[in-house]
């Protein structure tokens, strides 16, 4: 394990948005989407990059509490004491619009119809449609 | 000479209007330290984009063994033959001199690669950049191609650009100023990526009022595609402020409360820095070469959202000078005028004493 310099045992996670440092707080433990899968910091984590997919950036233990924000794309670098969110979007679950969401899966689909023979296009219906359906489960709590 | 009725309401007139402007003045002064904050706090995430791919660029097979260049679509340069000018002006007017400078700069810039035979499209931003183009060039001609296959189950779009003329506006953007979202700079940012890539354009500028400070603006051309080195912004420098200008904006500033320097580096963009750049081997979630292709449209995004922002705050520092200039000229006018009209009124008393003391005499 690297050198681990606070023992306080909790990692500090930032969240940075195109606009804003929006969270600056310590976590027990941080659940990441990457896109990969799940995957979950600790504190004195191996450092690691890696990219985020459409899911739930959640939060748990020390000084945030239980926070969870919805994330569309991106990027993390996880150091053994210090998580750092690079994210295109981040939401709190509640500030999702089910309407707006819906009609974004519409469009996802939309898309793919319209995609023809060309693959990109089809790669883009599909991350339009996993990030509604995404912000879909989230609203659901189905996580 | 006017009467003394006139001037009053000459005064009264140019009172109003001074009232206007002074307010306009603190009006701006607000939304440029608003601006300037925005622009601040955006640039945590541009820092760490940057610091990111870099670190990617060491760490990736991304060079080519023979020239040792990297590859990526972003980063080929080819021979300008088409080129993309965004030009990002202001919404409003009642700037000063913001709106024309930055209109002359991108003509300066338009009649220079039309002089070496290259085809440009334009791109402005925010209305007052729409409506000067959009009256000088034509509109660019798309042809909207529907097809359905596959039993009628699928279709496919297609537009078609039909150029016929040298320069003309491909596109026009007149919200993305008042709004400002990542997301809608992301779409544009990702039809010029697809341009570039689909070799439809060579090349990628933009012009803008670059804003460090109320004291330190130019107007440049940025280099946007191809990108020669990450994090650098290779700019054309058209036009700087005078000496005159910048004394008549820091003394505007001043009195506005807003701070005339370069606002200190923030805790947060510090922290930054130092992103993806720990002295540690890191493990990667997927392949660096995957991470950097996915990494570099957001580069590009943030770049127009960097450029977007600035320019805003150079917008309202306009604003706010020229006003405060306004402010001021409303001011003597009103001196001048007062002066007039003392002398005005003076000048009929004496006349009706000299009437009343040469009747006398006459007596």
């Amino acid at each position: 394990m690297a050198d681990v310099g606070n023992n306080s045992g909790l990692l500090k996670v930032r969240l940075v948005t195109p606009d804003r440092v929006l969270l600056d707080a310590t976590a027990e433990t941080v659940e990441l989407p990457s896109m990969s899968g799940y995957l979950e910091a600790l504190y004195g984590a191996a450092p690691l990059l890696a990219e985020l997919g459409a899911g739930e950036v959640r939060l748990h233990g020390g000084s945030s509490g239980e926070q969870t924000f919805f994330v569309a794309w991106g990027f993390v670098e996880v150091l053994p004491e210090c998580v750092t969110i690079l994210a295109e979007t981040a939401l709190h679950p509640e500030e999702i619009d089910q309407n707006e969401a819906e009609a974004e899966l519409r469009h996802g689909a939309e898309l793919w119809d319209q995609a023809g023979d060309d693959q990109s296009k089809y790669d883009e219906a599909n991350a339009v449609t996993r990030v509604a359906e995404e912000k879909l489960a989230s609203l659901a709590g189905k996580h | 000479m006017a009467n003394v009725l006139d001037l009053r309401r000459r005064i009264r007139s140019v009172k109003n209007t001074r009232q206007i402007t002074k307010a306009m003045k603190m009006v701006s002064a607000a939304k440029l330290r608003r601006a300037q904050e925005h622009a601040m706090q955006a640039r945590p995430y541009a820092r760490m984009l940057t610091n990111v791919l870099q670190s990617l660029v060491r760490r990736t097979d991304l060079f080519n063994e023979q020239t040792g260049e990297i590859m990526h679509p972003l980063l080929v340069e080819r021979e300008e033959k088409s080129v993309l000018v965004l030009v990002i002006a202001g919404d409003k007017g009642f700037a000063g001199g913001f709106n024309s400078n930055i209109g002359k700069a991108a003509q300066r810039f338009i009649d220079e690669r039309r002089a070496n035979g290259q085809n440009i499209d334009l791109e402005p931003i925010g209305k007052k950049a729409i409506g000067l183009f959009k009256k000088r060039f034509p509109m660019a001609v798309y042809e909207h191609t529907e097809e359905l296959y596959d039993n009628d189950l699928s279709k496919h779009i297609e537009n078609i650009r039909h150029r016929a003329a040298p320069i003309e506006v491909a596109a026009e953007h007149p919200t993305l100023l008042a709004k400002t979202d990542f997301e809608d700079v992301s779409a544009l940012a990702n039809s010029i990526i697809s341009r570039y890539e689909g070799a439809e354009i060579d090349a990628v500028y933009i012009v803008y009022n670059e804003f460090k400070s109320v004291i330190s603006q130019r107007v440049v051309v940025e280099k946007l595609l191809p990108i020669r080195k990450l994090g650098a912004h290779p700019v054309t420098v058209i036009e700087e402020m005078t000496e005159e200008q910048k004394e008549a904006a820091g003394k505007a500033a001043q009195e506005s409360g807003v701070s005339i320097n370069e606002p200190e580096e923030s805790a947060a963009e510090r922290e930054a820095k130092k992103f993806g750049t720990a002295d540690v081997d890191y493990l990667f979630d997927q392949s660096p070469e995957r991470l950097f292709r996915h990494l570099m449209p957001r580069y590009i995004t943030t770049e127009i959202f960097h450029a977007l922002l600035e320019s805003i705050a150079a917008e309202h520092a306009a604003r706010m000078t020229a006003t405060d200039a306004a402010t001021k000229n409303a001011g003597e006018l009103i001196d001048k005028l007062s002066l007039t009209m003392n002398r005005v009124r003076q000048a009929a008393i004496t006349k009706e004493i000299i009437e009343i003391v040469s009747g006398a005499a006459a007596l």
